[in-house]
């Protein structure tokens, strides 16, 4: 069990040693960037649990893990459209058509639980669709298309506030809140279905034929079309993906938040994901990165949010801190690429 | 080679005899400034009439008009600085400037407001300091080789950080600050002679001297020949022996001196240096960007002018000042929003179109 | 498989005036002819890139049509191109199966994935642990058997090979030659082009030859030799009269010694004098425009030196370059070359903006405007005024411009690389009679050129270069079958002969 081969080290480079031909058929499920993650995310842990008593409690780990849930879930959806060479920075207008719209049919129409979730699914998918028609047929770049419709989701969002906040939400969600509603066995509800809906993403984007080809787009895709893959398709569905997803984070958001909604809800979440997305390996150029990193990343952004307050230092610190990871996270790409290139 | 070459002379004949409402459409979807400038004078006339016939809440008269180009001063810079890096090519875009304007304005406020610094000379600082920003941004993006979404992305975060940090989330509005707001405040055009139009200082004091500017320096100085260069095709540039990345690295430094300088504007226009002056809200970076492309930038980079800048921000401001006269209340500024989304997808589109029309892009 | 009576015109140009070719199974059969003959046009016309205006196509006996590349992969017709077109990021297992993944229950069968590629791969020479590499890993041969690999996976039966050994060392071309030989035996029928001539005596069984649009010739390989081929490619075009001599008889402005650089060239050796061109003619790969980049200081020299007026002087940059007297045509218009949604004289004072401003912060445009027009009428190009955008420009005149941005400051020194490629007939005459008065002028030209009839009619001293270096030299009106000859690789003896 020996392995002879001149593998050059490479973070997806081949297998374990194997028997030629019958071994691993695919990289390292788990790329550099998630290790290294992995390893900063619990050196902070193990920091913040020596520092302050009060860390390694579940007052403290389960607001943490609740908050990044939402950043998780809509991330994978903007993973999967960055991996495609695109963008998304409408989220946080989306969050706030879907929240005020669910908000409201609570309180005026009392619908229950199912209902909510499924209004809010269907609502964030025609709203990515709008995006997704407009990016993939439009033939304009995404970044644009996004900021402009931004304005306009965040537009019909305040034309259903009316200019006021809703008040007296009931408890509907609370079985994805912070409560003990949102709880089982101390686990909070939302974070799982964050992880099993990554899981879920991670298969898809990893096992299936459909999956890859959206790498294949975000690598080229000029020789993608030539190679048979419906471009078009695939990018419509990366912004509907995210506008499902976006749907279901606006309903964790509201769950989480009191029962009175603001109007200024969602306002800057885009770059927050932007920056889990790109913190978890996921490369703005396409073609690379993976949903594990996204989770990672919201994790990363999130314990550092928590951190700062647990060290009892101004909480306005830690943007300063998340745009170091991410000049540190781009950074170590860059110099991973170029190490690849040259050698 | 055999070089599918079209007939001498066909490509460059062709528009020599096309009917002039197709001549027309051509100038109106290839010369932007075009464009926006019939847009323009449609907002100015469908207000005029609605205002004439006593549909708005107030008149929509010069006056008016006038008076609310204050929303312009920030507006127009920024734009001004978005224009500079987005036509440095290579996916150029800057996210912080609505930070560096935050963080600027609070070493403005302590310079000024606090540590009692001549008022040229807070100026001065101001700009250095907000070059200085953008210089960070320049080393990552054009000697580095970050992305400069990434890299704007994350020194939005650090520097709007620091802005509410440096003074605990306390704005600065010490007594010569307060005094300051006076530059802010609109002065009558004398040579009109007509009390009615007053002029927000800022137009002559900021706005004006730095449209100038860059118009000079992109349409006449050597340096705007190297960034249009650069942004065209960098490789190309290169052969020519032009300095590609210090051109484009001085493309971010000039954005952040043009932040700074907006930050003294904001600073006198709320009579306080505040810690979240830049990124409040929407923040200043998006409406920016915003009007830039509306203004014909090409987020490619390689494309774009002064006027079509200062046109988009005229355009937007009037619109908005007519919808905050049409619908009263929150509505306005909600319609505003409408309005800004749709024209920005519009010109987005109409941009697509228009390259695969005359640009023969695929 | 044949083709027969295929023709194609784009515009003005015939690039096809009439074509036969037909192909054995299991055969390995050249196809060869100088730059422009037709042989990329009708490859287009094979791969179904393009379609033909007459002639038939008959596979397998029946006849067929190819109206797109669809078409022609469901034929079992591959192309492999020059530049290997993968994806870095993805491995060679999933660069092979890309647009036709195997799926079991709507999942990729990686081991059944894997496995065919395995298959291909030992078909083609490559290890199996390959199979799950990062194409971003492989070496640019290896990355080149992948794409081979890749068309294989589509079950061809007609594989077509463009120029594969262009971009490959020797060894490397050993290894490539072993995979074609391996795939014919297995009743893979191949169509190989190349420019290296020496190269289908080891590996075709058949060579036709191209010539102006039209094949002239289909011999088997036993009947030919390098030199009868090169005669059937350039036809009976008489050597022109060679130009007025303009060199000067002073010392060289531009001398390489021994100059080397990585991989791409070695031990040149080259002067220019003022007054005269100078040509480099090498094949595509053959490392001239290495040369020439390493000249204009795009590239690092690594060993020798270059003397640039009498002074060792190794250009560190473009700048550099052009401080020390050296202006350099790039090869690449598109890419290199032009600022294509800017004006004539945007694209023409580009690279002078010190010269053309007033204390370097003021451009001179009436300065530039008199410059732009002045090199307007020097160099005949068509176009309205100064300030007409290039990109609707012909390839031509496009040309002229990016020339005459290398003429605004007078250099003493001028490299053009590849001077009139993509370019019409007439305006290749202009730029041959510009870069002649150009010599008359003083200055001293070197040029890079895989045209070989441009290279014989322009130059006062031609030199090949061959497998990264400088061999022989030609004086001014040289055969072109000796000079081709030369640069194919038949044996020095036999062209020195």
């Amino acid at each position: 069990m020996t392995a002879p081969t001149a593998a050059r080290s490479g973070a997806s480079s081949g297998g374990p040693p194997s028997r030629e031909g019958t071994g691993r058929v695919l990289p390292y499920p788990v790329t550099g960037q998630e290790i290294v993650l992995i390893a900063v995310i619990a050196a902070l842990w193990a920091v913040l649990a020596l520092t302050t008593p009060a860390f390694m409690t579940s007052g403290s780990i389960v607001p943490l893990l609740v908050a990044t849930a939402p950043i998780g879930m809509i991330g994978i959806g903007v993973t999967v459209v960055i991996v495609t060479g695109g963008i998304d920075v409408s989220v946080g207008g989306a969050v706030a058509v879907v929240s005020v719209v669910v908000a409201r049919s609570l309180v005026e129409a009392s619908i229950p639980l199912p209902l909510a979730l499924l209004l809010a699914v269907v609502l964030g998918g025609v709203l990515g669709a709008v995006n997704g028609l407009l990016i993939a047929f439009g033939r304009v770049h995404a970044i644009i298309i996004t900021f402009g419709t931004a304005n306009l989701f965040r537009f019909v969002a305040l034309q259903v506030f009316g200019g006021t906040t809703v008040n007296g939400i009931p408890d509907t969600l609370g079985v994805l809140g912070r409560g003990g509603a949102g709880r089982t066995l101390g686990i909070p509800h939302s974070f799982v279905i964050t992880v099993v809906i990554a899981a879920a993403a991670w298969y898809y984007l990893r096992h299936t034929a459909g999956g890859r080809h959206f790498y294949v787009i975000g690598g080229d895709a000029h020789a993608a079309r030539l190679a048979g893959v419906a471009v078009l398709r695939r990018i419509l569905m990366a912004y509907v993906l995210t506008g499902l997803l976006t749907g279901l984070g606006a309903c964790m958001l509201l769950a989480q938040g009191t029962s009175t909604l603001a109007p200024n809800v969602g306002l800057g979440l885009e770059l927050t994901v932007i920056a889990a997305v790109v913190i978890g390996g996921t490369s703005i150029m396409g073609g690379r990165g993976g949903v594990l990193g996204t989770l990672l990343g919201a994790l990363l952004v999130q314990t550092v949010a928590s951190g700062v307050t647990q060290l009892g230092w101004p909480s306005q610190l830690s943007p300063l801190f998340i745009g170091v990871f991410i000049l540190i996270a781009v950074g170590t790409d860059l110099l991973r690429q170029r190490t690849r290139r040259t050698s | 080679m055999s070089a599918v070459l079209a007939p001498p002379g066909s490509s460059g004949d062709a528009r020599g005899h096309e009917s002039s409402p197709a001549r027309l459409l051509r100038v109106l979807l290839t010369q932007r400034s075009a464009l926006l400038l019939l847009l323009l004078v449609a907002v100015l006339i469908t207000f005029t009439i609605a205002s004439s016939n006593n549909y708005l809440t107030a008149p929509y008269d010069v006056g008016y008009l006038s008076v609310t180009l204050i929303n312009a001063v920030p507006l127009v810079m920024l734009g001004l600085a978005e224009l500079l890096v987005i036509t440095s090519g290579r996916g150029g875009i800057d996210l912080s400037v609505g930070a560096i304007v935050s963080l600027t304005s609070m070493v403005f406020g302590f310079a000024y407001g606090q540590w009692g610094w001549n008022l040229w000379l807070a100026v001065l600082a101001a700009a250095v300091f907000g070059g200085l920003c953008g210089a960070i941004n320049g080393v990552l993006i054009a000697y580095v080789g970050y992305p400069a979404l990434i890299t704007t992305l994350a020194t939005y975060y650090a520097f709007s950080s620091l802005a509410l940090v440096i003074n605990d989330q306390k704005p600065i509005s010490t007594a010569p600050i307060q005094d300051f707001y006076s530059t802010a405040r609109a002065v009558p055009v004398p040579l009109l002679g007509d009390d009615a139009l007053r002029v927000p200082l800022g137009i002559v004091t900021f706005l004006v001297p730095t449209a100038v500017l860059v118009w000079l320096l992109l349409a006449r100085s050597p340096y705007g020949r190297r960034l249009y260069a650069i942004g065209t095709n960098d490789v190309a540039a290169r052969w020519a022996g032009i300095d590609v990345r210090g051109t484009r690295f001085t493309a971010y430094v000039l954005a952040g001196v043009v932040s700074g300088l907006v930050a003294v504007v904001t600073v006198a226009q709320f009579a306080s240096a505040r810690p979240d002056a830049g990124v409040s809200g929407n923040g200043m970076a998006l409406p920016a960007i915003t009007i830039a492309i509306l203004g014909g930038v090409a987020i490619t980079g390689g494309v774009g002018r002064v006027a079509g800048v200062v046109l988009a921000t005229l355009l937007i401001v009037w619109l908005n000042a007519g919808i905050l006269l049409a619908f009263p209340g929150n509505a306005g500024g909600q319609f505003q929003l409408l309005a800004l989304g749709l024209v920005l997808v519009f010109a987005a589109l109409l941009n697509g179109y228009t390259n695969r029309r005359y640009r023969g892009e695929a | 498989m044949s083709l027969t009576g295929i023709s194609k015109r784009y515009g003005a140009v015939q690039a096809i005036k009439h074509a036969d070719i037909s192909v054995d199974a299991g055969s390995i059969h050249a196809l060869v002819g100088e730059n422009g003959a037709g042989k990329s046009t009708l490859i287009k016309i094979l791969s179904g890139a393009e379609v033909a205006d007459t002639g038939q196509i008959t596979f397998d006996g029946s006849p067929a049509k190819i109206s797109a590349t669809n078409d022609a992969m469901a034929l079992g017709i591959a192309t492999v191109y020059q530049e290997p077109q993968l994806f870095a990021d993805l491995t060679v297992a999933e660069n092979v199966f890309t647009g036709r993944e195997i799926t079991r229950r709507g999942r990729v069968d990686w081991g059944e994935q894997n496995r065919r590629v395995v298959e291909l791969l030992e078909l083609i020479g490559l290890p199996a642990r390959y199979a799950t590499r990062t194409v971003s890993q492989l070496s640019i041969a290896e990355q080149q058997q992948v794409s081979i690999a890749k068309a294989l996976g589509g079950e061809a039966k007609v594989l077509i090979l463009d120029e594969p050994s262009a971009i490959l060392t020797d060894p490397e071309i050993e290894v490539l030659f072993d995979v074609v030989r391996r795939l014919a035996s297995s009743g893979v029928s191949i169509i190989y082009i190349s420019h290296r001539l020496d190269e289908l005596f080891q590996i075709a069984q058949v060579v036709t030859v191209m010539r102006d649009g039209e094949t002239i010739a289909a011999l088997p390989i036993a009947e030919l030799t390098v030199r009868r081929v090169v005669e059937l490619m350039v036809g009976g075009v008489p050597d022109e009269a060679p130009p007025p001599d303009s060199a000067l008889d002073e010392p060289p402005r531009l001398v390489l010694e021994g100059l080397g650089s990585e991989d791409a060239f070695h031990d040149v050796d080259l002067a220019v004098r003022p007054g005269e061109v100078v040509s480099l003619y090498g094949l595509i790969g053959s490392g001239a425009g290495e040369i020439a980049e390493c000249v204009y200081g795009m590239r690092a020299a690594t060993s020798g030196r270059i003397v640039l007026d009498g002074e060792v002087r190794s250009p560190r940059s473009p700048r550099d370059a052009k401080r020390a007297g050296v202006a350099l045509l790039p090869a690449n218009r598109k890419a290199q070359g032009l600022f294509s949604f800017q004006s004539i004289a945007f694209n023409i004072s580009a690279g002078h903006l010190p010269l053309l401003s007033r204390l370097g912060v003021w451009i001179d445009r009436s300065r530039e405007r008199t410059i732009a027009k002045d090199l307007i009428a020097r160099l005949a190009v068509k176009t309205p005024d100064e300030r007409t955008v290039v990109s609707a420009m012909s390839g031509g005149n496009a040309q002229k411009v990016v020339l005459a941005r290398q003429l605004v400051e007078r250099p003493p020194i001028l490299v053009l690389n590849e001077p009139t490629q993509g370019v019409d007939v007439g305006a290749k005459e202009e730029i041959h009679r510009i870069i002649g008065s150009l010599a008359q002028e003083g200055t001293a030209v070197l040029v890079v050129t895989s045209d070989l009839p441009e290279a014989i009619r322009i130059s006062d001293r031609l030199q090949v270069v061959r497998a990264g270096t400088t061999t022989v030299e030609f004086g001014r009106g040289a055969s072109q079958v000796d000079v081709l000859a030369a640069a194919a690789g038949a044996v020095d003896e036999e062209v020195a002969a």
